[in-house]
């Protein structure tokens, strides 16, 4: 198998001003601005094979965002060297534009205004896709969205999920070797977000494409990715397999509690760890596989007011990894 | 008084961040200027006259010209259309603080952190034509210039928050303003002096309070005027006809507001 | 050397085909808020009416201005617009647009597509209506200039032609340039208004610089060439050298612009959210 992308010691520095509160603070800066430096990316090395579908998974402000718009051509870095497909993505060859897509949760890239099939239309032309080709992706695309339905609603009357839909439909029309995904289920709620996840596994199993995919949630990668790179603080944390991934540090739940009237006996530790505990509220950490018979049993005996099962966060998947 | 102390402060700083803005204005501002000056200048040199104007008192015009859209002309009607548009004014209407004077102000302050930047500007321009520039040939007339200013500043921000209340009424708001802006600045004397019209021009510009704006305080400056009492008198009552008008319009605009919303 | 023809060739059809793909998706966009249309006509036609207004009542003062007549000076205040019109056909309002793109991290696509991103930009807001009326003034305010001339040949039309579009390269040249500084200092959307200014003062002859502001004027912030050298050479009063001076102008405009450009979306820090 080949490789599709290559990255080593990627570096990436931004520069911004300190800003002066009061009046004075602003009169000074009219002659003088402090110069601050964040690193986003301190010397990142990968690699990835072609027809991988990776994750990269990390806390807002990891670095995750900023390594994928480096390697589309939207960010220079400082240092390092990075190559997907043979090309180096910065210099923006237009070989190499043609040849990937991105897609952001965030930024519509579509015309807000129009329906999404104008887009769709303007995008062959663009990529100069023949017409054969076109309406062999498009038509393959509708089926698998399926957005026959709302292809000619304009854009802004879309839902969020119907707009995602009609996103990496666009994304994909010129049949990408390489795709790069940044939080394409943020804001969506749960139905649609599973449905993304579906559809994009469907596509790296039938058209074999290089997808690399950033989340901060635990479940897209966990349901997609067979491989995960983990970063935090511009550094990769952890870089392997999801499984060894989730059987380490995944496999507990975390069980929030509020009591109805306060309750201070000792014996809460049976139920399992004791993270928080302050008042009335609890936090407590328990073992994945007896997640159902610790909740029947504190609902039975505790006089609990309120409670919810959640996920172990990603932040703190990623503090275990460090501390070990 | 305290509130509106501390507003002037903060109005300050917040301008003091666009001062890019600031400064990308006057320097487009000033190559107007410097554009005209060397129109006035070609036509001199060929031994043309324009009215009775020497070419350093048609310089001085334009050099003052170009301080006094900055200094006396109020903009603030652009925020106060933002500011009624999206809906922000409804805070005002919950707060104890007069909306007329929260802009006038914030005009104020505006204007005297401004005024600050174009004289530096207008002091460099200057440099490149110190040999065409004429200065007031009595101490009187700079003061009565002063005055003019001062008053010009109140007028200006009368006529401009007159321009914002419109924005209860009518949706293209932006564009009417625009205009009028454009006839605002002709009747001023803010392309020509207005002594240069002709003369059915001129006399509709002597029934319009938009002569006071620039083409009034220029000539004191330039000593075309010695007894400018009768024209302050006109002028004081062109402010108080404005406040009234501003505060007719506030009313009824708040009453429009509550009554349909915008 | 065949080959390279042959792919600016394949390069310059690209583009045009892109350009008519762009403008048909630009009208139907334009469509759903065509509101507006006359409004901006009707003012652009105010805004030109108070510049010949202007220039009318300098020459009840005057017989020329550095040797331009009345009737020239309208040919000059006319070729203002109809450049103008051409900008908003071409690039002017993709750089209205840019601060906004810049701010809220969109100009993203622009960098990820197979074209150049200043091409695309312009494309992505081609305008038709915004100086529509200006443009049919300019038209209407050329035609009156040339029916009072009497050294007028048919001739003068075509390179008249030639000297718009060399005075557009010149204006998209200062363009780029200017907008270059917001890859540099982020939360600048009135550098336009500079550009604003640059044409504003464009409808004076370039004949009334002398000295140091000639040279200004000419080869920095070119004004004394956009308008004055296309009307010049309609009304017969250009010299070769003058000419020449501005083709020069033009190009340098066009590829420092372009060099710039390039160089300063390297510095593009993409805004997220």
């Amino acid at each position: 198998m080949s490789t599709s992308i290559q990255v080593k010691n990627l570096s990436k520095t931004y520069e911004y001003f300190k800003k002066e509160a009061g009046l004075t603070g602003s009169l000074k800066s009219l002659f003088w601005r402090e110069k601050l430096y964040n690193e986003a990316l301190k010397g990142i090395s990968f690699k990835i094979d072609e027809g991988e579908l990776i994750g990269f998974l990390g806390p807002n402000g990891a670095g995750k965002t900023t390594t994928l718009k480096i390697l589309s051509g939207i960010l220079y870095p400082t240092s390092g060297e990075a190559v997907v497909l043979g090309y180096v993505p910065w210099k923006r060859s237009p070989e190499y534009q043609r040849q990937f897509s991105i897609v952001m949760g965030q930024k519509n890239q579509l015309w807000w205004d129009l329906p999404a099939q104008e887009s769709f239309q303007l995008n062959k032309e663009i990529y100069e896709i023949d017409t054969k080709t076109y309406r062999n992706n498009l038509d393959e695309l509708i089926e698998l969205f399926e957005i026959k339905d709302i292809l000619d609603i304009p854009v802004r009357k879309l839902s969020m999920g119907q707009r995602m839909k009609c996103e990496l439909s666009a994304a994909l029309l010129h049949s990408p070797r390489v795709l790069f995904l940044d939080e394409p289920t943020i804001g969506l709620d749960i139905i649609s977000q599973e449905k993304i996840r579906h559809y994009l596994s469907e596509y790296n199993k039938i058209k074999k494409t290089t997808v690399l995919l950033t989340s901060h949630y635990m479940r897209d990668v966990e349901r997609l990715c067979g491989r995960v790179i983990v970063i935090n603080n511009g550094i990769i944390v952890y870089d392997g397999s999801v499984q060894d991934l989730m059987n380490t540090y995944g496999k507990h739940k975390i069980i929030r509690l509020r009591f109805s009237k306060e309750y201070t006996e000792n014996g809460l530790a049976k139920y399992g760890e004791i993270l928080e505990r302050d008042g009335l509220c609890v936090v407590l950490k328990t073992g994945k596989e007896d997640i159902a018979a610790s909740t029947a049993r504190i609902l039975n005996e505790l006089p609990v007011e309120d409670l919810s099962v959640e996920e172990i966060e990603i932040e703190e998947v990623i503090k275990k990894i460090f501390t070990g | 008084m305290k509130k509106y102390i501390t507003l002037f402060h903060i109005n300050w700083q917040n301008s003091l961040q666009y001062r890019f803005s600031l400064i990308v204005y006057i320097f487009g501002y000033s190559l107007y200027i410097g554009v005209l000056l060397y129109l006035w200048s070609a036509i001199y040199s060929e031994g043309q006259t324009v009215g009775n104007y020497t070419l350093s008192e048609l310089t001085t015009y334009y050099l003052l010209q170009l301080m006094i859209n900055s200094v006396i002309f109020s903009y603030v009607s652009w925020d106060v259309i933002e500011n009624i548009k999206d809906g922000y004014f409804s805070n005002f209407l919950i707060k104890p603080i007069d909306y007329y004077f929260y802009w006038f102000t914030v005009n104020l302050s505006g204007k005297i952190l401004e005024g600050l930047f174009i004289i530096i500007a207008v002091g460099i321009i200057s440099i490149f034509f110190r040999g065409h520039l004429t200065f007031p040939g009595t101490s009187a007339a700079l003061i009565y210039f002063l005055i003019s200013v001062i008053l010009g500043i109140v007028l200006s921000f009368e006529m401009d928050f007159c321009v914002g209340m419109i924005t209860f009424w009518l949706t293209q708001v932006r564009t009417f303003k625009f205009m009028l802006q454009t006839i605002i600045l002709f009747f001023a004397g803010a392309m020509l002096p207005l002594d240069l019209f002709p003369d059915f021009l001129v006399r509709i510009s002597d029934f319009l309070p938009f002569r006071y704006l620039v083409y009034f305080p220029v000539s004191i400056y330039l000593g075309k005027i010695n007894n400018p009492w009768p024209s302050f008198a006109i002028l004081i009552v062109w402010i108080l006809v404005f406040y009234g008008i501003s505060r007719v319009l506030l009313l009824r605009g708040i009453k429009r507001y509550e009554a349909v919303g915008i | 050397m065949k080959q390279l023809a042959y792919n600016i060739f394949r390069k310059i059809k690209r583009y045009l085909h892109l350009y008519r793909v762009f403008l048909s998706q630009n009208l139907k966009e334009d469509m759903i808020y065509r509101s507006n249309f006359i409004t901006l006509a009707v003012m652009d036609i105010g805004f030109v009416s108070v510049s010949v207004i202007l220039f009318k009542i300098i020459f009840t003062h005057v017989t020329s201005i550095a040797g331009w007549t009345f009737h020239q000076s309208v040919i000059l205040i006319g070729s203002v617009g109809i450049i103008r019109e051409m900008a908003y056909l071409t690039f002017r309002r993709g750089f209205l647009e840019l601060g906004n793109h810049i701010r809220k991290g969109t100009f993203d696509t622009f960098m990820v597509r197979p074209m150049a991103p200043n091409i695309h930009l312009a494309f992505r807001h081609i305008s038709i209506s915004e100086s529509f009326g200006e443009a049919i003034t300019g038209v209407v305010l050329v035609i009156y200039g040339i029916l009072h001339l009497n050294n007028w040949t048919w001739v003068s039309i075509p390179l008249y032609i030639i000297f718009l579009l060399n005075s557009l390269f010149v204006y998209y040249g200062f363009s780029l340039l200017i907008n270059s500084i917001v890859f540099w200092v982020i939360k600048t959307q009135e550098l336009n208004t500079i550009v604003y200014f640059f044409m504003e003062t464009s409808r004076y002859p370039g004949d009334i610089y002398r000295g140091v502001g000639k040279f200004i004027f000419t080869f920095i912030i070119p004004i004394g060439i956009i308008a004055t050298v296309p009307a010049s050479v309609l009304t017969g009063r250009t010299s070769w050298s003058s000419a020449l001076i501005a083709l020069f102008v033009g190009i340098s405009f066009l590829t420092t612009g372009i060099l710039v450009w390039r160089k300063s979306i390297e510095h593009y820090s993409s805004a997220s959210g």
